[in-house]
This record gives structure tokens, sequence and C-alpha cells, in this order.
């Protein structure tokens, strides 16, 4: 595939090479930019075709052809990469010290502290983060009072159109924004902050803070819908989570009681474009917060996050939390670092698999610069 | 002004046209009963026939469909009075069934099938042939050549039909209904006939016996009505509609009819070769007049065919020279079939002249083999290329941008089964290219309702379909019957602009008016579907907000046939009286232009006319006198550069 062709850096670029390709994360970069592409449904839409060779569409997809290495660069100490988990300032157990805040949470409530402080303090003006429908449909919502994040706190498990909240917001008159991004929206932000676009430069300048969140998949939403009409009928659904991965399951909580869903059926609704994703622990994020691991066990774990802070901001932010009492924070066991790394170079490994084997090649790997030093060095980490 | 139709003095000459002069010819044959249903290019019959439906004390109606149209006008038959039915090609499949039926019985008072079809598909999704329909169903049928003919055949239908006591086909094509000729005009009948249906006799009695089509009767019909054909054959051999111009011993002979006879003539002038072909042009076209055919094919060695339409008269030709091989010896023909004429779309006189080159070794050249290049050259400097599009402010541009997008949001591959009117257009780029399938009257509707029962297979695509107010009417109704029924999952789109638009807004079951502009009343869309027990929506597509989200809630609410109703008048329709909604302007400072943030949607995608890209000045405008005030464009405008406000 020739991905220097001048005159597909639009929307035809984004169907041939995004779209077409499987490889669209629905993220939402482009979206709210023009009239012609939306999001529905967990989907974004090309719905008028639009033959501009050159668009923000393709500028900022987190899915076109990137230079990884010149973002790390711009955006962080190069000194802080770790290859398999990206910038790295250090990795932290915490939860939210608010009980209250904990109850609503996923687990910690780490992301829901953090945004809460962060809007207490005047880091950022607004936050945009994931709210969901009662069909678990995310909703991008953006936040200016501190206490409204409260109730949006909670794994999502379908994709948020959290980047057509940026645009719109971003294009009004929005102050300093804070978004809560998974790994593609997170890789569109650094997009958009290092490659912007003239007219962009001042909307750009609003993004403060990236909050990440760790992610292995996204499901799709109409094949969860159809897996969970299948498996539990029309009970009404609170929330999903999923243990570790010797449990091999999802857990779906009910109103009035726990089910499990088995990982393989499961796995038949994870998007496709998941399987060619390089990063699994939000590596162009501030902060990233995900779940914790420890040798206590799922049941203890499941009230703590992990977090890798990457950037200056990050720690700033971080320090704060335990000054004023925001966060609560244990030991990380001496694994934990280890056990990150493999399953993110596993992540890329398999990512880079399965580009060579769509492209057929090696050399091609769509989005990714086969030259790129990660790559290179997942490529030549020994297995084992 | 009074209708010249109404001119009273017998050999008055006037410029008819086509259509005009068979309705002047059904006038003069004393016309009781006008029914039809409007069809390009048909519709002017009943419609002038309408204007002078008072003076002539005639009833004239627009039916619901042409089979209905056919039953209308048979029963004005069945009851003494002299009847026409007015379709176009296509029509006449939809009347097929009464059609043989009523051609197995035969008629009472003159019943006259007049069907003006189109060659070339100049406004028709097809190009059909209803002539084959006489010789199926064993009825006469005539081809008038010109607009004198067009005129005295009508008149001389009705005479036919009343002698042999059956239906009579008059068949015209475009170039004779819509051109125009002097038709000098015969006397306006006075006798007003009184209706009666008799049913005292027994069913073999035609005139006074019930009108039965039993199985145990179906032979002696049969064998009456092969009696009317032959009478009518009779009656061809002497016709003065069928003529001779050229040489004893032609060395060629063309058989003709309809306009096709000017178009020969003119290229014998041309050729000059009157004095070598032969020129037999029919007015009777089926049944064949087999003494005049023998006469005239035992004098020439070599026969051109010449007709608008499927090889009719050409297979007639050769069947009838093959009884008669004896008598007129071996033949040698030349038509569409063997290639002299191309086997499909309109004639005209240069293809003629090319054929008889093509036969006669001359070389007369009509126009030059670069012609249409040179003329698509000129053209193009003078002429702005305009694409096929809805009119400015036209209701279904609206709706199709709405279909198109909740089809492209849903991200299912739904997709959109059309019907044929002006939103037969959806299926080009000035409707999204939304519409997929596009056929007959009704079967998109019919075909959604098959597609929306392939579940079982597998097939998972969100089904739509779109249909007029005219067209519901007309052959929705017993696809949605059949759909809902059936619980197919569909969604029917009625794209209820108020009329029949697209043929000239003839009313329809829906309209408050009759043909002739009396007061009859509407039959409700909704109500109709909401009889039907299913989910019904009624929404304006010029509120594009309400409508996108209605739609997509009828995509989400799958299982089941729905019905959503877009209600707003076509754009040209005299409810609308020219009054603009809002009176819309350009802010050229929100305006971005072909950046990327819009790139022209308005201009680009969405393409009303009514707004103009000025490419030398670089700037989006209104076009005052295009742009019909519908507001939509305002809506669609991504950074409020089109401005909308409300009209005073």
């Amino acid at each position: 595939m020739d991905l220097d062709d001048k005159n597909q850096q639009g929307q035809k670029g984004i169907n041939t090479k995004v779209i077409k390709q499987g490889l669209c994360t629905g993220c939402c970069a482009c979206v709210n930019l023009c009239p012609s592409m939306e999001y529905y449904k967990d989907k974004t839409t090309l719905v008028h075709d639009c033959n501009l060779d050159k668009g923000r569409c393709y500028t900022y997809c987190p899915r076109t052809p990137t230079n990884l290495e010149a973002l790390r660069h711009e955006l962080f100490n190069s000194r802080d990469i770790i290859w398999e988990i990206g910038p790295f300032k250090g990795l932290y157990m915490t939860r939210a010290t608010d009980e209250n805040i904990r109850a609503g949470a996923q687990h910690g409530g780490t992301v829901t502290a953090l945004i809460q402080l962060a809007l207490a303090e005047g880091i950022i003006d607004e936050a945009i983060l994931a709210d969901q429908n009662d069909q678990l449909l995310p909703i991008a919502q953006t936040i200016a009072d501190k206490d409204a994040v409260f109730d949006k706190a909670g794994s999502k498990f379908v994709v948020s159109p959290t980047m057509s909240a940026f645009n719109r917001i971003s294009q009004a008159d929005a102050g300093k924004i804070g978004v809560v991004a998974t790994p593609c929206q997170a890789l569109a932000l650094a997009k958009m902050k290092v490659n912007f676009v003239p007219e962009d430069k001042m909307r750009m300048e609003k993004l403060k803070l990236v909050l990440g969140l760790f992610c292995g998949w996204a499901l799709d939403w109409r094949k969860l819908q159809k897996l969970l009409k299948e498996m539990l009928g029309d009970l009404q659904i609170k929330g999903i989570d999923i243990p570790p991965s010797k449990y091999a399951c999802i857990e779906v909580y009910t109103t009035d009681r726990t089910m499990k869903i088995p990982i393989d059926k499961v796995n038949t609704c994870v998007r496709d474009n998941c399987n060619y994703c390089f990063d699994m622990t939000c590596e162009f994020a501030d902060i990233s917060v995900g779940a914790a691991r420890s040798p206590e066990g799922w049941d203890v774990d499941k009230g703590w996050n992990q977090v890798i802070v990457r950037t200056a901001l990050g720690e700033q932010l971080l320090a704060l939390a335990r000054e004023k009492g925001v966060l609560e924070f244990k030991a990380v066991p001496d694994k934990n670092i280890e056990k990150l790394k493999t399953a993110s170079a596993g992540k890329k490994r398999t990512c880079l698999m399965n580009l060579s084997e769509k492209t057929g090649s090696l050399d091609d790997l769509i989005y990714i610069d086969p030259e790129d030093p990660v790559v290179r060095y997942i490529r030549g980490m020994k297995l084992g | 002004m009074l209708s010249i139709l109404l001119e009273n003095k017998n050999g008055f000459e006037a410029l008819l046209m086509g259509n005009d002069a068979i309705s002047r010819g059904a006038l003069e044959a004393g016309v009781n009963v006008v029914t039809g249903y409007p069809g390009t290019p048909s519709s002017e019959i009943v419609e002038q026939l309408a204007k002078v439906a008072g003076e002539r004390n005639l009833y004239v109606e627009w039916s619901v469909n042409e089979k209905v149209a056919l039953e209308v006008a048979a029963a004005g038959s069945y009851a003494n009075l002299k009847s026409m039915c007015v379709m176009k090609q296509v029509g006449v499949n939809v009347a097929a069934d009464s059609l043989l039926h009523i051609a197995e019985y035969g008629t009472r008072g003159a019943l006259v099938l007049v069907s003006c079809e189109d060659p070339g598909a100049l406004s028709s999704t097809n190009e059909g042939d209803s002539r084959p329909y006489a010789k199926m169903m064993e009825f006469p049928l005539l081809e008038p050549g010109d607009f004198q003919e067009a005129k005295d055949m009508a008149k001389w239908a009705f005479e036919l039909s009343s002698d042999i006591r059956n239906i009579v086909m008059l068949r015209s094509v475009t170039r004779l209904s819509h051109a125009s000729g002097n038709v000098v005009m015969g006397e306006l009948p006075k006798d007003i006939p009184e209706a009666i249906f008799e049913f005292s006799g027994t069913p073999m009695d035609q005139m006074k016996g019930p009108v039965l089509a039993f199985p145990t009767l179906v032979d002696p019909l049969r064998r009456r009505q092969l009696e009317k054909l032959s009478k009518a054959v009779a009656a061809f051999e002497e016709s003065v509609f069928n003529t001779y111009v050229g040489p004893q011993k032609p060395e060629l002979l063309i058989i003709t009819s309809s306009v096709c006879q000017l178009y020969a003539r003119e290229a014998l002038t041309i050729l000059d070769l009157w004095d070598r072909v032969g020129l037999l042009k029919l007015g009777t076209t089926w049944p064949l007049p087999p003494r005049l055919l023998e006469q005239h094919l035992s004098a020439c060695e070599k026969i051109f065919i010449v007709e608008e339409g499927t090889p009719f008269l050409e297979d007639n030709i050769k069947v009838l020279a093959a009884e008669k091989a004896k008598q007129v010896g071996i033949k040698i023909f030349f038509g569409r079939k063997d290639g002299t004429l191309p086997p499909v779309n309109e004639l005209n006189p240069d293809l003629l002249i090319k054929g008889i080159n093509n036969i006669m070794g001359t070389s007369f050249q009509p126009v030059s083999d670069d012609y249409s290049e040179k003329a698509a050259e000129i053209t193009a400097a003078v002429a702005l290329n305009r694409e096929l599009t809805f009119c400015p402010g036209c209701p279904h541009r609206a709706s199709f941008w709405l279909i198109h997008t909740v089809l492209k949001l849903d991200n299912r591959a739904g997709f959109l089964c059309g019907d044929i009117g002006c939103y037969g257009l959806g299926a080009g780029p000035c409707g999204f290219s939304t519409i997929k399938i596009l056929q007959a009257m009704g079967s998109g509707i019919g075909m959604a309702s098959g597609f929306g029962k392939l579940d079982m297979f597998g097939m998972s695509q969100p089904v739509m379909a779109v249909c007029g107010d005219s067209t519901f009417f007309h052959a929705v109704m017993p696809a949605l019957v059949n759909a809902v029924h059936n619980q197919s999952d569909m969604i029917l789109v009625v794209l209820d602009n108020s009329g029949t638009a697209m043929t000239g807004f003839q009313p329809h079951p829906g309209s408050p008016a009759s043909a002739t502009g009396s007061k009859l009343p509407i039959l409700d869309i909704e109500k109709l579907c909401c009889a039907m027990d299913i989910r019904v929506e009624v929404s304006d597509p010029f509120d594009l907000k309400a409508t996108r989200q209605i739609l997509l809630d009828l995509l989400e609410d799958g299982g089941n046939p729905r019905v959503l109703i877009l209600k707003q008048p076509c754009a040209l329709s005299p409810i609308r009286k020219g009054r603009k909604m809002y009176e819309m302007a350009i802010d050229a400072n929100r305006c971005l232009l072909d950046h990327c943030g819009c790139n022209r949607l308005c201009t680009r995608v969405f393409k009303c006319p009514g707004l103009i890209w000025d490419t030398q000045k670089n700037k989006i405008q209104i076009d005052e006198v295009l742009c019909a005030g519908c507001g939509v464009c305002a809506n669609i405008c991504p950074t409020g550069a089109i401005t909308a406000e409300r009209d005073r």
C-alpha cells in the first residue's frame, strides 16, 4: 500500500487506509471537524464523500501513518521511555480516599478523584469523560463542575465518542480542557498537539491534561447487545468487569446478582480494530490508570488502581493528590512493572503480527513505521 | 378561453398536438366515459377532455391505477356508453388482467384503449411495447401515422369497436402524442345516450346477458372473440388508413406504421428513391389484412420493416409471408432483427437512411461520423452542464438527504428500494445515490417486503422503501398489506408531496378534487396505514432534526413493517403558490468554502440549484430567482453561514 499517496490524505485516505482496512477505532478524532463524518452507536461513518486531498480527519486519525518516535520526543522526556510501556516516571497503586467515589467506581476511583482534583485546582476548566446510557452505549460528557464527575465513574467497554466532544468544545469557547482517554484517543490527542494544522493552534493550546486508561480492547456495541440479550435476556445491567485472565470470563452485574460470561464468547464481540492496537497502557497520556494486580488477589485488587505517571504534569497532579489526601497509596509489588511490560509487549507483538498478516509484508504495517525503535525492539525481543 | 376541442365547425383546420387530436377524435365519436392514470406521454388526453367534460357531458376520471381505469371504462361500455381508457405503455401491463377478460367477453358500447408509448424511454424506466397484447389477447390494434389520422383513427376506433363489439386499442408514440400538426375537424355529435346495464338475457347474449367469464363459457366466448377479429380483418382489408405509395414493382418495399411512416417519407425524398422504393403504411397493425399484404409482398423481393418498439410487425409479416409462401415467393427481410435498424431505442429519419443505404447501395450521409463529438464540443462551450436534479425547494432532496444520512449512520449496509416518479432521481447524485433498486410502480415496496423476510438466510441489512402519494394508492397498498400480513422487517417512507407531481399534479385519491375539479373526499394515507395496525410516524422532511431522529428510531425498531409519512408539498405545487417560506442569505464571513471543515457541503453535495458557487469570486451565493425559500440548506450548513429568515 502506498502510504505516501499525496491525494489520499483526506477522507479518501481515511476510507481506504483506515475504515476499509478495519482499523477505525471509533475514537471520533475526525468527528465534529466537518459535516461529512459522524459518530453513531460506536461507529464512525463517512456520511458524505469529501474530495479534499488533505484533511484534518486524516492528520489527526490515530490509525493513519504516524511517526510515533517524533511524538514521543515532542511530548515526553526521551530518557523516560521504557520500550514496552512508554514514558515512565513511576508506577503507583492508588485509590480514592473518598469511599463514596470508590463505591461508584470501577476499581479504586483514581480517575474520578484525579479529574475532580484537576477541576477543583483549576488545572483544567472542563473535563471530557465517558458516560453511558441504559444500553451501555457511551456518551461523551463535558463537565466543568467537580461534583458532577462523580456519577460518570465506571469502566465503559464500548468506545466513547470522547474526541468528538473534544473537537466540539475546543472549537467553542472552552478554557483549559482535560480528557479521559483510551490509548487510541490519547494518540489522536498527541497527534493534534504536535501535528496541528495552523487554524487549530488555538484550540490545541486548550488541551492541558490527558488522563489515560489502560485498554486491552473495546467491544462492538451491536455484538455486545446481541450477546447480552442471548445470555441474560432482558435483565437490567448495572455494570461489567473483567477479572484477571485466569478467571476466563467477564462479570456482568445485574440488579440482584453477578453473572459470568465466558471470555471466548466475549472475544467474539471485540472490535476488529483492537487486534491492530499497539498500545495497552495509554502511552500518550500524562497519567495512565488501569486495574490493579497484586498477590492479594482479585477481591482486594478490585478496590485499587495501578497508575503510570508519564509527564511532569502527571507527577505534579499525583503529588497534589497525595498532599491533599485525595488518593491513598500503597506499595507496588516488585514484579508488577515486569508483568505490565510483558502484557504490553504481548499486545504490541500481536498488533505487529496482525498488521503484517493483513498487508502480507513485514515492512508494511499500515499506520506504524516498521523502523520505529519500539517496533524494532519488540521484534528483537526473545520470547519466553 | 374555450378549448379548441369544442370548435364545432365541420372542416375547421387547426394545429393540434397529437394527444389533442386523439381527444378530438373521441369527442367526434361521441365518447361518454373517459378514464386513465397519468403517465408521459399520455396525460394530456384525459386532462384536455376533463376541461370540456361539462360542455360535452362527459364523465372523466383519474382512476387509482390503470387496471381500475380500464374497469371503470368497461362499466361504461357494459352500460351501453362509449368509453375510452388512456394510459402509457407500462400502464397496459397493470391493466392486462382485466384487459384479457374484457377482450374475451367483448363490449357493448364502444370501448377504446389508448396506449401512448415512449420508444427510447425518454420519460420512462422502460421501452415497453404494448402492441403484442393485441395479438396475445386477440383484439384489434390501430396505429395512426400522423396528426390527422390520430383524430380520424381515434374516431374510427369507436366505430370499429361498436361494429365488432370488442375493445380496440389505439397506439400512439411520443413523437405523435407530443408533436403538433394540422388537423381538419369533423362534427361533434349531439345525442346523449342513456346508461343501463342489462342482464336479463343468457350469458352468451352479449348485449343483454350477464357478463360472466365462466370456465364453461370460455370455448364459446373465445370462438365469438375470433369471429370479431375476422370482422376486423375484413374491415382492415378495405381501410383507408392502409396506404401504398410507390412503383408497381418496387426494388424495395418498406412496410411501416405510426410516425415511422413520416421518417420513411423523409428518407425516400432525401435519397430520391420514390421511383424505386414502395412505401406501404399500415394503420391497422393487428390482425394484419392478409390479402393486402399478399398483394404487396408479391410485388417485391426485398422487404424492409420499420416500426417503433419491438419487431412486432416484422414477426407478424414474416409469419404471414410464410403462410402465403406459395403466392408471394421467397422474401428477404430487413428490419430490427437483422441489424438494418438498431434493435432498441427510438428511430429517426437518419437511422432509416442508413438502413436504406445498406440495402439499396445509396450513399447519402445524413450526419457526419463525428457529428455527436462536434455537437458536444459546441454545446459545451455555450450551454451549462446540467445534471438531472430535483427542483429548488423540492422536499425529496431533504427526504433523501435524511434517508441517506441515517442509512450511513446505521452502518449495517441498509438500502432503499425505490419507485418511479420524480423521486426515482434518488438513485442519482441529487438523491445522494440512495435508491438501490428502481423498477416498476409499487415494486420497491413489494421487494422490500421480500427482503424483509430474508433474515432466516442471514440477511441483516435494514430495508427501506419509498413511494409517492399517488403511487401509494396506485400499487403500494397491496404490497404494504403483504408486508404487514407477513410481518416483513421493513420501513416504508411515503414521500407525500400532495399530488401526482411528475406528470403535472393530476389528482389522486388523496386529493380533494376530481379530474374535472369537483370536490371529492380525501383518503388519508396516515389513517389507512394506522388501520393496518403498524407503527406509523408522520413528519416534515424540512424538519431535518426531528425527522432524522424518527428515522434512526424506526431503524432500531426492527422486526415488523413500519411507515413514515414525510409530508411537504411539491415545490412546484399550486398549493405553494410560488411563495417562499424563508428569505435565505449567506454570511460570507462564516463560510468555509472548500476548506477542510466543510468543503462546500451545500454546493458540492447537497447541490440545490438555488445555491451557487461563484468560482470567480469564490463565494457561495443564493440564486434569488431559483431559491424556493425552503430553508433546508441553512440546517445543513455546519457553520451557520447560510441564514434563513421567515418570510413575511
